[in-house]
């Protein structure tokens, strides 16, 4: 079908090529995770540069080899801490275990005479099971963290002391000699010692199981929320017990390079290391948090203490003095971490929202057309499935007439044709099913806010077609995931083009896009013969509904709350979007074609001239925000809602609204299927269904886009 | 003051039973046995709860107001700024003198039984005086005296929005203003402020006072009312139709602005949503501290009570929004 409109001759849509806001700037700051460790790291700072000031030579290439070498153990039992503690538990008893599991490895090297990697077993096996051991008491049976693994300090210092005092002197006194013993013990690598490497190589195992694998994951699901992680399925006591475990692992290994750099052992081995590791850990957490596994925040927070303690013990300070000023410092540190992640969070929700000045192109083309101008066709509409739907944001027909929408609960709902009064579950996806579209094999792809892109058999199979695309060139906050996915539709290739209506809001909370006014969306699309997704075109006024026109050459883009659609020329995206039609009377959703070669278009709610009035007062929102609750601020007018339809070039040629108190107030979609015009309501619990008296009664979407299939 | 306690949210009003009246205004009790009810140009009256009201007399204006004087003579306050004054079978009294100058009447008081108080508005009909009242700074309100034999007293001026004319306890007059959400003497003393509407008339009810309210207030208002210059252009470029304001009619329009909590959700609007109309009525004691409330809430239907009498120890109302005169009871706060 040809269209009568001149791609070329349309008017372009500006579209910036990066957001500069010092407000959204200082707000993705403080937003971002790394935020959160500033204050230790300020500290870390500050202890470095007191240390070189007063400490002369402190950090000579020697001294910091030196210090690698003998810090290596320690930091890994505050790795090994974290473990614990990220899994809402903690473990007083990792220097006894530390001890014990030297005492295994000297005890398995000197008298049991037995080869390294052996010993290395031996150690790991000891810290393992003592780790188990608290993992059983405490995640399996139940008893607290606190008095088991207290109970486990004291027995396993009770057996260290007895082993280690049958078996001292015959340790100090072999005389066995092993290359491989001794490289672990005192060789470099690159300059540096191979507890340091060991170290380095176990921090960045511990990053990527918190990052990346659902062990890590369900670790800090159960510290952050056990209730919460039980009901999502996690094996809340397994994870439990292979935490400690371990931890008692890592301890283990912990234990075997001391031994093997020290090749000897006292009584006092590991005493006090339990609080010295808890310490750093509240340091550099900044506070005893279960539920967040920060692995560079805590070695920070070990190097501070480690370097602070390290160097008063060197300047000749007793003991006592040492201990009375770490205890100051920390408190000081942490008082100032409380006081700055309260007021960062106060600062972030009075910067987060970022308030621009719009000017709406006025209503045009709307003549005779309004409201109050002409009868509500939709008034007699048949009312389908009222009661039974929870938020029917899209529709679509099959090509046998049975009628889907998603529904606020996750499912996908099918209206069984030709009366739709049969209601059944397609699938259960989760999220918040928004937008929908058939593709060629008669699989229903999905827009789902807060997942992404789902593709959906009509036996209910669900696959997760993209979830991220390339991050934002300029942007400090990571915006990979797609927020708040949309609405869809698949050009002739089968490449699916889609919207993220918002970067920066989530589904529960969309309405502050429209107050502050910024092209915060994007156009992306998903080819699914590579199943790579990219970026379109970002910074779009929130991008709503998606269609490829009718010849397949261009695609349509609802800017919901710039009252305009776009469109996009599928031959030369990059040359970015021109205006379709703008100056609409309300805020445009969904697009979809009509049988007689033009579009229809949802209108959400209506435009008023105050709220178009507030929205060129981009202080008077913010301030608004800040005064007055949310239930109270000034909005689009949702409670009104209609339906345009336009011929193929965009002129308005007919507006179907509902009475102002009628059943189909706000629409965010509908379709034509066999002369009938079906409605959907994102805030609504019906679908409507209208006659249209001069469709074509055989066209339908999907011969439209896929022929007779 | 705040919709808790005793203001605390019910469905009195919307549970009240009702008679369907063509543009009501006012209501007016005559000797504790006639109701008389003003039904756009025209008074209806009704001796009993459950009559078919009557035609009692009509005229070229829309009435605004009713008062009866312990006599039975009955002052009827019109639209124009006008009244007129007739006895208890509904036939006119002449001789009365009227005002000059005023843009409507929207209370009137017998202060003997030669002379009427008439509260002036300073709003002419057209003018909605609810759209305007949050956005005009200016007192154009009055209140006048006008004798039996044409002598007119000033009582009061540059009064903002007054409303409704009562009697305090010592007898003194008490005028109810509109935006201001108080009650002051005609020296323009406060009596009571704070109340959490736009009020209506007052009437005196023998324990205190019932005060009709036509909106409750909105602190998406009260907020704009810092931001002058948005209202400046709000008033010079947008028909004070589309204002934000109290209104009258809880009515769905394309064109109004809405609150964030108002969205409507299966269709239905939430009763405590936000809503720019509202329907209470406040019962005080002589001190003016409410003691009961009756509600219609954002998802009723019966807002702007514009007047609000007892009759036969029931509450009887006029909902503006919904075209009744209704009836109910306050239960009311142990003293």
């Amino acid at each position: 079908m040809s269209v009568d409109f001149k791609f070329a001759s349309l008017p372009k849509q500006p579209v910036p090529r990066f957001m500069l806001s010092p407000r959204r700037i200082l707000a993705d700051v403080l937003s971002s995770g790394w935020v959160e460790s500033t204050i230790p790291f300020l500290a870390f700072i500050c202890v470095v540069v007191g240390v070189a000031l007063t400490t002369e030579d402190y950090f000579v290439a020697s001294n910091l080899r030196n210090l690698a070498q003998y810090s290596a153990d320690g930091g890994l039992i505050v790795l090994a801490m974290l473990i614990v503690v990220a899994v809402g538990g903690i473990d007083l008893s990792v220097g006894s275990n530390f001890a014990m599991s030297a005492f295994v490895a000297l005890f398995c090297f000197h008298i049991l005479q037995l080869p390294v990697p052996v010993v290395l077993v031996a150690s790991l096996a000891c810290g393992a099971l003592i780790g188990a051991t608290n993992g059983v008491l405490a995640g399996l049976i139940g008893c607290g963290a606190l008095l088991t693994t207290l109970a486990t300090m004291i027995t396993v210092r009770g057996i260290f002391t007895l082993s280690s005092q049958a078996q001292m002197v015959e340790i100090s006194t072999s005389a066995r000699i092993d290359d491989l013993w001794d490289w672990i013990g005192f060789e470099k690598i690159l300059t540096m010692p191979i507890g340091f490497w060991v170290l380095l190589a176990v921090a960045i195992a511990i990053f990527v199981m918190f990052r990346q694998t659902a062990f890590g994951w369900h670790v800090l699901a159960v510290g952050g929320n056990r209730k919460a992680a039980r009901h999502g399925g996690i094996r809340v006591k397994a994870t439990i017990f292979l935490s400690y475990m371990l931890t008692g692992l890592i301890v283990g290994l912990s234990g075997f390079l001391f031994a093997a750099r020290q090749n000897s052992i006292s009584a006092d081995t590991g005493i006090g290391m339990e609080f010295f590791v808890l310490t750093a850990l509240v340091v550099g957490l900044g506070g005893f948090v279960p539920g967040r596994g920060a692995v560079v925040p805590v070695l920070i927070g070990f190097a501070t203490i480690y370097i602070f303690n390290n160097a008063m013990i060197n300047s000749g300070f007793r003991g006592d003095f040492v201990q009375l000023c770490m205890g100051a410092i920390i408190i000081v540190i942490l008082a100032i971490d409380v006081k700055f992640r309260k007021n960062r969070h106060r600062l972030l929700a009075s910067t987060y929202l970022d308030p621009v000045k719009v000017t709406l192109a006025p209503t045009k083309g709307m003549a005779g057309l309004m409201p109050h101008e002409i009868v509500p066709k939709l008034a007699r509409a048949r009312i389908l499935g009222a009661g039974e739907l929870d938020g029917p944001e899209d529709v679509i027909l099959d090509r046998d007439g049975n009628l889907y929408c998603g529904n606020r609960d996750g499912r996908i709902l099918k209206l069984s044709g030709p009366d739709h009064s049969e209601i059944s579950v397609v699938a259960k996806i989760g999220g918040r099913p928004l937008g929908l579209a058939f593709d060629a094999e008669d699989r229903i792809v999905a827009c789902v806010a807060g997942m992404g892109l789902l593709r959906v058999t009509l036996d209910g199979k669900v696959e997760l077609l993209t979830d991220q695309t390339g991050r934002s060139l300029l942007s400090v906050q990571d915006d990979t995931s797609i927020r708040m996915a949309d609405d869809l539709d698949i050009a002739p290739d089968g490449t699916i083009y889609f919207t993220d209506a918002t970067k920066r809001y989530d589904i529960d909370n969309w309405g502050l896009d429209l107050l502050e006014g910024r092209p915060n969306g994007r156009l992306l699309s998903y080819d699914p013969k590579t199943r790579k997704t990219r970026t379109v075109c970002d910074n779009l006024i929130f991008p709503n509904g998606v269609c490829v026109t009718h010849d397949g050459k261009h695609l349509l883009v609802a800017s919901t709350w710039g009252c305009s659609i776009l469109i996009f020329d599928l031959a030369d995206l990059a040359s970015g979007p021109r205006i379709f039609l703008d100056g609409l009377p309300g805020y445009p959703d969904n697009i979809n074609r009509s049988s007689d070669g033009g579009y229809w278009i949802a209108l959400a709610g209506m435009r008023n001239p105050i709220l178009d009035q507030a929205m060129k007062y981009p202080g008077l929102r913010q301030r608004m925000t800040k005064r007055v609750p949310p239930t109270n601020w000034l909005f689009g007018n949702l409670n009104i809602g209609g339906v345009l339809r336009t011929d193929g070039a965009g002129r308005i040629v007919d507006a179907l609204w509902d009475a102002p108190d009628g059943p189909l107030y706000m629409i965010t979609s509908m379709r034509e299927h066999q002369g009938a015009l079906y409605l959907g309501g994102v805030t609504n619990d019906k679908i409507g269904r209208l006659e249209l008296e001069t469709a074509d009664r055989g066209w339908t979407g999907q011969q439209s886009y896929w022929g007779k299939g | 003051m705040t919709l808790e306690g005793v203001l605390g949210p019910n469905t009195t009003i919307d549970d009240a039973a009702g008679i369907t009246v063509e543009a009501p205004q006012a209501v007016c009790v005559v000797d504790d046995r006639l109701l008389l009810l003003s039904s756009g140009n025209a008074v209806l009256a009704i001796s009993r709860w459950g009559d078919e009201p009557r035609l009692w007399c009509s005229f070229d204006q829309p009435v605004m107001a009713l008062c009866a004087s312990p006599a039975g003579t009955i002052g009827i306050g019109l639209a124009n700024g006008s009244f007129a004054v007739h006895d208890k079978a509904g036939s006119a009294l002449g001789g009365w003198g009227q005002p000059s100058g005023l843009a409507s009447v929207t209370d009137c008081l017998f202060v003997s039984e030669d002379e009427i108080a008439i509260v002036d508005s300073g709003y002419r009909v057209d003018e909605d005086i609810l759209s305007r009242a949050p956005w005009d700074e200016t007192g154009r309100g009055q209140v006048v005296a006008i004798g039996r034999d044409g002598a007119t007293r000033h009582l009061a001026a540059g009064l903002h929005c007054p409303m409704g004319l009562a009697r305090d306890a010592d007898g003194e007059l008490i005028v109810s203003l509109l935006e201001r959400a108080a009650i002051v003497d005609l020296a323009g003393r406060v009596r009571q402020s704070g109340f959490p509407a736009y009020l209506g008339r007052i009437r005196a009810t023998g324990t205190g006072y019932l005060l009709a309210c036509l909106s409750r207030r909105d602190p998406l208002i009260e907020f704009l009312k810092t931001e002058t210059e948005f209202v400046a252009e709000m008033k010079a470029k947008i028909d004070p139709r589309h204002w934000i304001s109290p209104r009258a009619n809880p009515e769905f329009s394309h064109d109004f602005p809405i609150e964030l909590g108002a969205t409507r959700l299966f269709g239905e609007i939430k009763p405590w949503a936000p809503s720019f109309s509202y329907g209470l009525v406040l019962a005080t004691d002589k001190a003016f501290i409410p003691t009961g409330s009756a509600h219609s809430r954002a998802n009723g239907a019966r807002h702007a009570i514009s007047d609000a009498v007892v009759w036969n120890g029931d509450v009887i109302a006029v909902s503006r929004a919904s075209g009744e005169v209704l009836r109910f009871s306050i239960s009311r706060e142990a003293a």
